[in-house]
């Protein structure tokens, strides 16, 4: 059975069953016409890889990471619906993941960089550079290169203001107490995260699916971010 | 987002103003997006409805694209060979047709597997196949690099 150049595309990009494949595999390294189209797609792949690559390597215009940032407040509406639903929502154990996804995609766009930090963290309590982080940036206005990024604000059930946050070395969320700022729940940072793209984002889509059960209610907006700020987060 | 977005358009600035198009629609309709399912292939389908939309009024303006006969610059700023050589790749890209070009940068640029590109064009897997070979040969052509 001959080969269709369909197929012998098929089999350059990996995409055939085993079976053919090696039916395939045998006749390409018998024929070597087959053997320079096969070469000529793997070269043409690199080359085409090699053309589209300084895009990646460019940087993003500031007008397509803005979108991201300024529309953090967004999921203001979603989240008070999703709190009026969530007995429901565990009921049928599917959590609507979709308010979720502006922060992913933030992520896919390599927006937030983290810069590497250690330091000693309390027991139950951020340490300095984190409630720094979470005493002073606003959702609405962070600055680019933050190593700590604050992905929305909200109050608890205890009435206290929560900030869910996303790190190089730690996320999660932490609540203002008469201590300090608490830690509720925390998960690996960004840097746990390198190895695999497609995970970007779904660390913060866990701790904002956290921050979803503790709420109390909607998100603050810009405005009440600020305002409790003003009034040190008490 | 960008390197799909720039190779659909054949222009860096198209590709930039249909990645804002994409993202804003992506928020307004975070909603609709389904844990589970990948959120690139959800947003390629979503920007590629955005391209065909705007093409689409662009042809009822009248207007021609600007990218069409310079073909892309991206990469052009190498040593003179290797630009002339990105510049022919970007020309030979923007000369091929739409269906061709995007079967192309999905399978062979974006690394989509068939099925995957086969989905976010909304075409069978087998439509996908054959106008991924059209495309290629046709660069081959182009590129003087025919085995």
């Amino acid at each position: 059975m001959s080969v269709t150049s369909e197929e012998l595309a098929a089999y350059a990009d990996g995409e055939l069953d085993p079976a053919r494949r090696e039916e395939v595999r045998a006749q390409v390294e018998a024929d070597p016409t087959l053997a320079a189209q096969v070469a000529a797609h793997a070269a043409l792949k690199q080359k085409l890889a090699a053309h589209f690559a300084p895009i990646l390597e460019a940087p993003v215009p500031d007008r397509l990471t803005e979108l991201l940032r300024t529309r953090q407040p967004a999921p203001v509406a979603e989240f008070a619906a999703a709190r009026e639903k969530r007995d429901a929502r565990r009921a049928l154990s599917s959590v609507r993941w979709g308010w979720v996804a502006g922060p992913a995609l933030a992520a896919s766009l390599a927006l937030a960089v983290f810069l590497p930090r250690g330091g000693e963290v309390p027991e139950g309590y951020a340490g300095e550079q984190l409630a720094s982080a979470l005493e002073q940036q606003l959702v609405s206005a962070q600055p680019a290169g933050a190593d700590t990024r604050i992905l929305l604000s909200f109050r608890n059930d205890d009435g206290q203001f929560c900030r869910a946050f996303a790190g190089e070395a730690q996320s999660g969320i932490a609540c203002r107490d008469r201590e300090g700022w608490r830690l509720h729940t925390t998960g690996a940072g960004a840097s746990a995260q390198q190895s695999d793209y497609r995970m970007a984002g779904a660390d913060a889509g866990s701790i904002l699916a956290q921050a979803q059960e503790l709420a109390a209610g909607p998100a603050l907006t810009a405005e009440e971010e600020a305002a409790a700020r003003e009034q040190g987060w008490r | 987002m960008r390197r799909f977005a720039i190779g659909l358009s054949r222009s860096a600035a198209d590709g930039d103003d249909l990645c804002q198009a994409t993202i804003e629609r992506a928020l307004v309709n975070r909603g609709k997006w389904q844990e589970g399912t990948r959120l690139d292939s959800w947003m390629y389908t979503m920007m590629r409805n955005i391209w065909i939309d705007e093409q689409r009024a662009r042809n009822r303006r009248g207007q021609t694209f600007v990218a069409e006969e310079g073909g892309l610059s991206v990469g052009a700023e190498g040593a003179q060979e290797s630009a002339v050589e990105l510049g022919n790749v970007g020309r030979a890209m923007a000369r091929l047709p739409d269906e061709q070009r995007e079967a192309v940068l999905l399978v062979m640029v974006e690394g989509y597997a068939y099925k995957e590109a086969a989905e976010i064009i909304g075409c069978p897997v087998g439509t996908l196949n054959s106008r991924l070979v059209r495309g290629r040969d046709a660069l081959l052509e182009l590129l003087g690099e025919a085995p």
